[in-house]
Order: C-alpha cells, then sequence, then structure tokens
C-alpha cells in the first residue's frame, strides 16, 4: 500500500499537482497510516527516489524540482506537527547565498529538501558575509555551510566560499564544519566547486539534499 | 569589405558571405576598456556603453554591438530603486518593486517608454550606436518575455510561487501588464535603431517547466508578447537553458526564425529542428574560457562549428561572458571562431 502511495505521490509531484500530492497523502492519513509513516515511510522514500530518478538522468526541470522541495517540506511540516514524540534530527544546515548574490530559488529549493529530509535548516538569507556563515554554524553546532550562487562573479568572489574556507581555516574549524556549494555557475563548469575551495557541490535543489545528507552522516561517524 | 550585417544577412537567406556571423556578448568588460574605475560608474552613461561597444567590436573583429547595460535595467524602467554593484560581475537587482500581491494592481506600465527618464542613457547609447554603425553592425537588444520579467520584479521564488501556487486571476493580471511593458520595450528599442530583439525567457524552455505549462501558459503568452510587432528581428534565447525541445513549435506557431540555442542544446539537432527554416546560433560555454587552455578553447570552437555550419544559416556565439575570462582566450575563441567558420 505504501508502495502504491509513493508511486501516486511523486506521479503527482512530477507533474506540479501539488493539490492532487496532498491529497494523496491526506487520504493515507484517513486510511489510518500515522503521520510519522507519512513523514519515514512516504515522503522520504519518494524524496530518496526522486534524486535516484535525477542522479540516473531522469530530466526534471526546474518547476519539478521547486515542487517537490515544496510539498515534501510543507507535508513534512503538517505531520511533524501530529507526532506522538519530537522527531530525531539528523543534523542542522546553515544556508544562505553568497555575498553580494540575491537569488533565492535554488536555496528555497534545498531548503525544502532538506527539511523534508529531517534536517534541520538555519537559512540566513540573501547576501550573507562569510563571517556570519561561520558564526551561525557556531552557534547552532551546524556541521556543514551550504552556500548558494547564481552567477559566476558571486560563486568565485573572494568574500564568498573562499572567505569562508579561510576563516575556518583559521579558526582550526575544518575538521567540524564542511562547506557545500550549489547554484548556475557550478553546473557548467562542475570543477568549480575546488576552485572555490569547497568540501562537495551538488548540481540541484534536490541532489543537494542527498549529498548534505551524506556529508552529515559522515562526520557524525 | 564585408561587415557584420552583410555576414548575418548572407546567412539568413542560406548564402555564404567570407564567414559564419560570430556574437561575443562582452558587456562589463567596456568599463576596464575605457579605464572607468567602477562598473556603476560605467553604467551611469549611455556615451560610455557604446563607445566602448563599438571599441571592442573594432578591436576583437566580432559582428554584434548591444545596446544592453545590465539585465535588471528593465526592472529599473518599473520602479526598481535598488541595483547591486559589483567589481567583477553584472549588477544585480536588489530592490524587488513586487513585495506583495497588492503591489501588483498597484504596478504601472509606462505609456511613453522611449521619453522615460530611465530609457534616457539607452536612448542615448542607441543613438551613438546608430550613428556610428547602423547598416553595418547588427545592434542588439535584449528584451526579457513576460512570464521571465517577474521573476525581476519580485524574485525568482516568489514568481514561482506565484505562478504554481497563487491566484490566477492575480498571476495573469501581472503577465498582462508584464506583456504590456514587452509591448513599449520593443516598439521603444525598434525607434531608436535596435535591429536584432534577443526575446529572453527561460520559461520558453522545458529546462524550467514541463512540456504541459510551456504550452498552455509559455507559448499563449509568448503569442501575446510577438503577435502586435512581427518576429522577424527576433531571436528565441531560454538564457542558459535548452531549447531543442521547442524549437519546432515555436517555429510553427510563432514563426520565429532564428534560434540562440544552449550550450547543452546537441547543435547538429537544434539545426535539424529548425530544418532550414531560419538561423540556428551555436553557443559555447563561456563560463568554461576563465579557466581553459587556448588549445581546450579552440577544440571547442571547432566542435561546435563542425556540427553546425555543413549547409550554412549558422552563426557562432557566446552566453554573457564573465568578466575574469582572460583577454587571450577572448581572442583565441574568436580568432577559431573566424578560422573554422571561413567558407572556403
Amino acid at each position: 500500500m505504501l508502495t502504491k502511495i509513493i508511486t501516486a505521490y511523486n506521479e503527482a509531484v512530477f507533474d506540479t499537482d501539488r493539490d492532487q500530492a496532498l491529497e494523496i497523502i491526506h487520504q493515507a492519513v484517513a486510511e489510518g497510516i500515522t503521520p510519522e509513516d507519512i513523514v519515514f515511510k512516504v515522503v522520504i522514500p519518494a524524496m530518496e527516489l526522486m534524486i535516484k530518478s535525477i542522479s540516473e538522468d531522469f530530466d526534471a526541470n526546474l518547476a519539478q524540482h521547486f515542487m517537490a522541495s515544496q510539498i515534501a517540506s510543507q507535508v513534512t511540516d503538517e505531520m511533524v506537527a501530529k507526532f506522538q514524540t519530537s522527531p530525531h534530527v539528523v543534523g542542522t544546515v546553515i544556508l544562505g547565498t553568497s555575498h553580494g548574490d540575491m537569488h533565492t530559488l535554488g536555496k528555497r529549493i534545498v531548503s525544502g529538501c532538506l527539511r523534508s529530509l529531517m534536517i534541520e535548516v538555519v537559512d540566513l538569507g540573501v547576501n550573507i558575509p562569510a563571517e556570519q556563515f561561520v558564526e551561525a554554524a557556531l552557534t547552532h553546532n551546524a556541521s556543514v555551510i551550504a552556500i548558494s550562487s547564481m552567477m559566476m562573479h558571486t560563486a568565485r568572489s573572494e568574500l564568498g566560499c573562499l572567505k569562508v574556507r579561510e576563516i575556518l581555516k583559521n579558526k582550526n574549524l575544518e575538521d567540524k564544519i564542511k562547506i557545500v556549494v550549489g547554484g548556475a555557475p557550478y553546473r557548467w563548469d562542475p570543477h568549480l566547486y575546488q576552485a572555490v575551495q569547497a568540501d562537495a557541490w551538488a548540481e540541484d535543489g534536490i541532489t543537494a539534499g542527498k549529498v548534505i545528507k551524506e556529508l552529515i552522516m559522515e562526520m557524525q561517524k | 569589405m564585408m561587415t557584420g550585417m552583410d555576414r548575418i544577412v548572407a546567412a539568413l537567406n542560406g548564402e555564404k558571405s567570407d564567414r559564419i556571423p560570430v556574437f561575443c556578448n562582452l558587456l562589463d568588460q567596456g568599463a576596464k576598456e575605457l579605464g572607468i574605475a567602477t562598473l556603476q560608474e560605467y553604467y551611469s552613461k549611455g556615451e560610455y556603453v557604446a563607445q566602448a561597444q563599438l571599441k571592442m567590436r573594432e578591436k576583437y573583429g566580432y559582428d554584434n554591438l548591444w545596446s544592453l547595460f545590465y539585465v535588471g535595467k528593465e526592472a529599473e524602467l518599473l520602479g526598481c530603486k535598488k541595483i547591486i554593484y559589483a567589481t567583477d560581475g553584472p549588477p544585480n537587482v536588489e530592490h524587488f518593486v513586487i513585495s506583495t500581491y497588492d503591489d501588483i494592481a498597484k504596478l504601472e506600465i509606462p505609456t511613453d517608454l522611449i521619453n522615460h527618464p530611465a530609457f534616457a542613457q539607452e536612448r542615448i547609447c542607441l543613438e551613438i550606436l546608430s550613428r556610428e554603425a547602423k547598416g553595418k553592425y547588427p545592434i542588439c537588444a535584449y528584451l526579457t518575455a513576460s512570464m521571465t520579467l517577474p521573476a525581476l520584479l519580485m524574485g525568482m521564488d516568489k514568481w514561482f510561487d506565484l505562478l504554481f501556487f497563487g491566484p490566477t486571476d492575480v498571476r495573469d493580471e501581472l503577465l498582462r501588464k508584464c506583456s504590456a511593458f514587452f509591448h513599449q520595450e520593443v516598439a521603444a528599442y525598434r525607434q531608436a535603431g535596435a535591429d536584432i530583439i534577443l526575446y529572453a525567457n527561460p520559461f520558453g524552455s522545458t529546462d524550467f517547466i514541463p512540456m504541459k505549462q510551456f504550452n498552455q501558459l509559455s507559448m499563449p503568452w509568448m503569442k501575446k508578447d510577438l503577435q502586435p510587432g512581427g518576429v522577424a528581428d527576433v531571436v528565441y534565447y531560454c538564457g542558459s537553458s535548452r531549447m531543442n525541445n521547442v524549437i519546432k513549435p515555436v517555429v510553427e506557431q510563432l514563426a520565429i526564425q532564428t534560434f540562440y540555442l544552449s550550450p547543452n542544446d546537441d547543435v547538429a539537432i537544434g539545426k535539424q529542428n529548425v530544418a532550414g527554416q531560419g538561423l540556428t546560433w551555436g553557443v559555447i560555454n563561456d563560463i568554461l574560457l576563465i579557466d581553459w587552455t587556448e588549445q581546450e578553447v579552440r577544440a571547442e570552437v571547432k566542435r561546435i562549428i563542425e556540427a553546425g555550419m555543413a549547409g550554412g544559416k549558422f552563426g557562432f556565439g557566446t552566453l554573457v561572458m564573465p568578466y575574469k575570462i582572460p583577454e587571450q582566450n577572448i581572442r583565441a575563441m574568436l580568432d577559431a571562431a573566424y578560422e573554422f567558420g571561413r567558407y572556403a
């Protein structure tokens, strides 16, 4: 039954039909599936299936990525509020766009995806100075800083990821906090993440969920 | 002597000139070329932009001129009050004109754009370019489609919210206003001397939206944008997004004849889709020009031109060349394009 729900839910998401996706979830709840099972046995597996499809060259478009992340995070929020006990949070991520960058869409897709994977997201917003990323990571005990850039010059800027790396190095935090980057310039140059000294990159907002989750799990070992 | 306009006209007609037309989209580099310290100062005067465009075209020998300052200019024409400037990249919209749905009702579309104060510097730029180069080198204008303009006015994620989750009457009101603005803008640019209208619309690509929404939303709004003024000078451009699987419906339903592919489009397939009915541009991933060796640049230019040049009706072009590309790589790219794009 859960497999059938996952399939129907994902079909609705890929058809960018939020109403249909929500109806499938609400119907499942009405039929007795617990909120915990909705999150852990429907939303998370559905998101993971989506990540797998995208990594295997399923040609999803930006609207589908947006819809998938927004619906998943909306369902997760709704269900978590009904949990019997507080859920276990996988880890915490600090998220923002790089210095000088005002583009919000990619960051929002990443945030929705991460929240549906039970990763806490501290969204600092846009045009974030490097120092603020690091301070927030220390304040919230986050193991990952995720920096989104939509423009080449904001990705490569000395005030962006490179500066975050420099601060982490100077404060001996490189073992405790990893940097993940993403956004259009990285898609056009897959080696760019190395040039800006990030630890990892993700090709799209949904894949970022996988990359960040794996990084958090690895650091927790 | 053969001019850029000669090459474009020949390519459009399926005739051979000395070589294929080559477009190189240098914008922010103009400040460095004129020795102007900041991009803010450079973009404050139409004279600067026009002078730099003429100077860079002369220096490198490519075939086009730009009247575009930066993309956020369109938002300024609609009330944007703050642009964020960088030292090494394009200016970025900081103030969004629309922050609530009520702002959409209040949004006013200028009715006499050519005389609008926010258009004054572009008009000066176009006047100089027309005076110096009209008929010799095509003057390009960059206009954002009604489906994409809301992203400049409210931010892309808020536009996605409205587009997919918001009230359709509010969405349609915004699209109507953006389309009305496009009509004003295209008329003003044509009147001021633009020869080529680059119709910028990432929402005209299925990299952005599913085919169903392309057919139900993008196509009808593109028709509304383009039908009043015609499409003879219009170039279909989806930013860096792919267009190969929409070329056929665009040719059939909009009659657009020129397609500026994404670097991620297969050039040969793009040309096949245009099917001799127009001009196809093979476009290089110019972000990689920052770090590539001259040999790598040359090899990639060769690959693109070889994929599209046979049978003519083909040009070579760039996206918006990042500021950090070293000059020797700009030269390497253009030299290769002139060499491999030469008709025997």
